[in-house]
């Protein structure tokens, strides 16, 4: 036992996953269904190499299949068999019929002419909109179903299916398994005698929130909506936004107990192929009991788990996830998640805003110079302090040292005593803060500044000029507009203090060689982290780091190896051109010009 | 875990794993122990010299006089009372940094030189040469290289114990400012350290030092004027740069004044030139930016017209060879903007503004020229750097060197031309007599 937790290791690819142009460009006129996609992704690597990795991953995933059958073989005594009874005493057995006080199983007859036929229902309360079932399932079966009938009537099961229910979403199923999986995402299971299949109708109403305003991620100028933890709520208001007829959802389950829905979300003839299979893959491969929420997968699918930065954005916003779809990024919504996974991305999107990009140019510009600011600052300010007072005391204007000095005459501590004190106790703060229940939130304000802002220097315990460089890092990293972003300049900010305090702007430039080594070998979805910048790719600076206006975005993204790589013409204010066409009056052929 | 073999490999895997966590522990700890914050120092336990003099020392070869900064001084302002904001030192010593260790016996605070601001040498000291402070400078890495050298009159000691700053509160901030002022004084060279010690060993130049004194006036009853240079200049009264520094009549602010130039060959010094002078060196070089400057009325006598001249363009140099000798021609573009005429005659327009123009040429061409005259007869000293065009004649600088333009220098002769243009005339656009203004009154 010892042996195979010490020696276990996660069935390592050789050759990791990177995105690539070409691969993505030969598939494009193929459609693509989801089975198939590992046989193409086969098909399309010709260099053995490829070949015998995809042999390799095709085992894997051989073996996970086959697990996952055999287990669900254990759970599936039989099929559906014609006797209601037997039907009957499963589904009992199967939900614990007497154990579930939530479990509704409603028997009844439905009468066809001149016979009675038994059927019963099964549902849990709470799951379902009993009104749906009331109005659009019991009635027409026990009701309506004596009127006079016409025509053949020797298959009941088509029958019921096309004359009888009227309603919207119902689903033949052969297996109980099938049925039990629909039941237990709010749908209601329908048994009928003498049938070895069941129907199983979509009336789902889920209990949760309406769709709200996003709590994190705030903006003044565009949409105001959030997702929910509801999955088709939060496909419906991507599908609301982004109405191309090539934007697909395909349906995806994590979890082999918690059986959780997932949504993978791409543009098809937008998204690069080999990414979309390469999310499915992940996405199809990861062997779990649970997984709850889209924080846990983040984590299950990431390529560099130990790389402070994160790799996959985490946005509740949808017009956020509508736009990176539109550049040829794939999403993934949860169930139960008001966070959307998009990949890939690169070092710079986890500091852009969603604001960025409905904000005139010059504005959304001074922005992203801002948080540019302020990101070095919260990673930056308190090392450097500490460099410049312990070590390069010739590089600060003679009157602020001397100003630093008399601060600092009656502080007992060295400074990288005092720097930690003070970092740790805005972590405490910070922390406090986000716990602390809502009425008496005001109050920690009052903490916060009179303890560490005022108290603290009047006692002597800190300096005045310590207190701005705090306030200033604990702005800047506020500022960040990623969370997870947020924290990993918050933990590298600690090491740059450490190793500012041992070795003065020596340490601080060591400690950015090997971060940015690191950053600069990480990928995200076989995309290179710091992409448009190193390696360098067309548009890297004018569009990554700085915007330009929007009728200037030409391209997408270089590094997502989109199968379209234009978005606009050159010419996209069709207007401005002096041509006869574009005239307002006209027959609005303009606009099929592009 | 059929046989015991991969118990075996367990074990020496467990090990591995233990020593890599071991080397990694141990690893990390020795990072401090190899810096263990080697050379780290706390602001506070630091005393910062501000400036520093050197003498010629009574009982030693030197007498250090060290200005160290109080931490108060710059944050609670205000300067309360009589109170200096620096403690001054003096202590006699063989050398710089051995006069630093003496300093470190009584001082609270160890001595950093890295806030330096000015170094101070008397003119004894000068004379009989800077060679070996200005290695122990060079070397040391704690100076600064761009801070300015100064040499006084008298004493440093006494040149520094007459700083008190009344101005600014903060004694640092006094000795950034007061040697800027050639910016806009014209009355200073522009000195730093680095470029001095270039210029003591090159073969195309040598180096200037600002000069400066304690002033000698106590009260406004002793002024007088006999040391000014306003004879010198053939002028009736002296002029704003007639002077050397510690001479001008003045009062309040600091003692110490710096006014003029210390010409050097080498690491010597074999002269002072008075502020007029500096302002000619400063013209020459290029480093001159704008300054006001008292011309004498060309169409009235004893008035004068005061413009505020600026150097439109970088002065031209060019070094040709006459029969052996070097001649230099050197074009100064000026311009300059009317800040008072005082006989008021209407400079603005018309065939005045020529005749303004070309009597301010003559009168600078000819101070100029005299300046230059006097490179040549007192110093032999090539201070304005021409050696740096003369030397695009020769082919390599063993020729160069084997020229010896120092001894050359003495023998060169001078063509300048001066373009000296009136641009702006203030606020005053058009002066009229008073009677114009009247009827023009009358009319509307």
């Amino acid at each position: 036992m010892i042996k195979s937790l010490l020696l276990f290791h996660e069935p390592q690819v050789k050759k990791p996953f990177i995105l690539t142009e070409d691969s993505g460009n030969v598939n494009s006129g193929n459609t693509n269904t989801g089975e198939d996609s590992a046989k193409t992704g086969e098909n399309k690597e010709p260099s053995r190499r490829k070949k015998n990795e995809n042999l390799l991953l095709k085992k894997v995933e051989k073996i996970k299949l086959t697990d996952r059958r055999e287990r669900n073989q254990k759970d599936q005594k039989s099929d559906i068999s014609r006797q209601l009874s037997e039907n009957l005493k499963t589904i009992e057995e199967r939900f614990s019929a007497s154990l579930n006080g939530d479990l509704i199983i409603r028997q009844f007859d439905i009468t066809v002419k001149d016979s009675t036929i038994a059927a019963f229902l099964v549902f849990f309360d709470g799951l379902v909109n009993t009104k749906v079932i009331d109005d659009d399932i019991l009635q027409p079966l026990m009701l309506l179903s004596n009127l006079d009938i016409k025509g053949d009537r020797d298959d009941i099961l088509k029958y019921i299916r096309s004359h009888i229910l009227p309603h919207n979403q119902l689903k033949e199923v052969r297996t109980h398994q099938e049925l039990i999986d629909e039941v237990y995402f709010g749908g209601c299971g329908l048994y009928i005698d003498g049938l070895d299949a069941a129907f199983a109708a979509d009336v789902k109403d889920l209990p949760g929130r309406s769709v709200e305003r996003p709590n994190n991620e705030l903006v003044i100028r565009g949409p105001q909506e959030g997702f929910t933890e509801n999955l088709r709520a939060n496909t419906g208001l991507i599908r609301k936004r982004l109405m191309d007829q090539n934007l697909i959802a395909e349906n995806i389950i994590i979890g082999n107990r918690s059986k959780t829905p997932c949504s993978i979300m791409y543009i098809k003839d937008i998204a690069n192929e080999t990414l979309v299979n390469e999310v499915k893959r992940r996405l199809k491969n990861i062997d779990v009991d649970y997984i709850m929420d889209t924080g846990e997968l983040e984590q299950f699918i990431e390529d560099n788990p130990t790389l402070p930065a994160p790799q996959i954005l985490a946005t509740e916003r949808p017009d956020r996830v509508c736009t990176m779809l539109a550049e040829g990024r794939v999403a993934i919504i949860m169930h139960g998640s008001p966070f959307a996974l998009v990949v890939p991305i690169t070092s710079n999107d986890i500091m852009y805003s969603a604001e960025d990009q409905f904000l005139r140019f010059p504005y959304s510009n001074l922005l992203r110079f801002i948080r540019i600011l302020a990101i070095l600052m919260s990673l930056l300010l308190p090392g450097i302090y500490l460099a410049i007072t312990n070590y390069h005391h010739e590089m600060i204007p003679t009157d602020l040292l001397l100003a630093i000095m008399s601060a600092r005459e009656k502080v007992p501590f060295p400074s990288v005593v005092e720097v930690f004190l003070m970092e740790i106790s805005f972590e405490l703060i910070r922390e406090a803060g986000i716990r602390i229940p809502g009425p008496i939130g005001p109050t920690l304000g009052i903490i916060g500044a009179l303890i560490l802002g005022q108290a603290a220097v009047e006692a002597n315990i800190v300096s005045p000029i310590l207190i701005i460089v705090v306030a200033v890092t604990g702005l800047g990293s506020f500022a960040i507009p990623n969370f997870s972003a947020g924290f990993a300049f918050r933990i590298l900010r600690f090491a740059f203090i450490m190793l500012a305090a041992l070795s003065g702007f020596l340490g601080i430039t060591v400690g950015l060689i090997l971060i940015g080594l690191w950053m600069v070998s990480a990928k995200s979805f076989g995309v290179p982290y710091f992409a448009p910048i190193a390696p360098r790719t067309s548009g890297g600076f004018t569009d990554a780091i700085f915007k330009s206006p929007a009728w200037k975005q030409e391209k997408r993204p270089d590094y997502i190896n989109a199968k379209q790589q234009k978005m606009q013409p050159r010419i996209s204010r069709k207007w401005a051109l002096a041509n006869e066409n574009n005239q307002a009056g006209g027959d609005n052929t303009g606009d099929q010009n592009g | 875990m059929k046989t015991t073999k991969p118990a075996v490999i367990t074990r020496v895997i467990k090990m591995d794993r233990g020593k890599r966590l071991i080397a990694i522990i141990m690893l990390v700890a020795i990072c401090p122990l190899l810096a263990s914050c080697y050379d780290a120092r706390e602001v506070d336990d630091l005393g910062f010299v501000i400036a520093m003099g050197l003498d010629r020392g009574k009982t030693n070869t030197l007498r250090m006089t060290l200005q160290i900064a109080k931490p108060m001084a710059g944050a609670d302002g205000g300067g309360s009372g009589d109170d200096l904001p620096y403690e001054q030192f003096s202590v006699e010593a063989p050398a710089v940094f051995s006069g630093l260790n003496m300093i470190n016996t009584f001082a609270s605070k160890q001595i950093s030189l890295t806030h330096l601001k000015v170094v101070v040498f008397s003119s004894e000291l000068a004379r009989e040469g800077l060679k070996p402070y200005l290695n122990a400078m060079l070397r040391g890495k704690e100076f600064r290289p761009n801070m300015p050298i100064v040499v006084a009159r008298h004493t440093a000691e006494e040149y520094l114990q007459s700083v008190d700053p009344k101005l600014v509160t903060n004694a640092a901030k006094y000795y950034e400012l007061v040697f800027q002022s050639y910016k806009y004084t014209g009355l200073i060279p522009k000195v730093e350290f680095h470029d001095f010690y270039l210029a003591s060993k090159s073969p195309c130049r040598n180096p200037v030092a600002i000069l400066g004194d304690a002033g000698k006036f106590l009260s406004a009853e002793e002024f007088d004027i006999k040391n000014s240079t306003y004879m010198d200049h053939h002028r009736s009264m002296p002029f704003e740069g007639d002077f050397f520094a510690g001479d001008i009549p003045a009062l309040g602010g600091a003692r110490a004044g710096n006014v003029g130039l210390a010409v050097f060959e080498g690491d010597k010094m074999v002269g002072e030139l008075d502020g007029t002078n500096t302002t000619m060196y400063l013209l020459c070089t290029g480093d001159y930016i704008h300054s006001y400057w008292t011309f004498p009325d060309p169409l009235a006598e004893g008035r004068y017209v005061l413009m505020d001249v600026k150097q439109s363009r970088k002065p031209k140099h060019r070094v040709e060879f006459v029969d052996g000798k070097p001649r230099i021609d050197i074009m100064l573009n000026l311009e300059g903007d009317l800040v008072a005429v005082q006989s008021d005659i209407d400079y603005e327009t018309g065939d005045n503004s020529l005749v303004l123009e070309s009597a301010a040429e003559d009168y600078i061409k000819d101070h100029v020229q005299k300046f230059l005259d006097k490179t040549i007869n007192e110093f032999q000293s090539d201070i304005c750097g021409f050696g740096a065009y003369a030397r695009a004649h020769f082919m390599t600088w063993a020729e160069w060197e084997a020229y010896n333009w120092h001894t050359k220098y003495k023998d060169a002769t001078f063509n300048l031309t001066v373009n000296f243009k009136v641009r702006r005339p203030g606020l005053i656009l058009r002066s009229g007599t008073s009677e114009a203004m009247e009827s023009r009154r009358d009319d509307q």
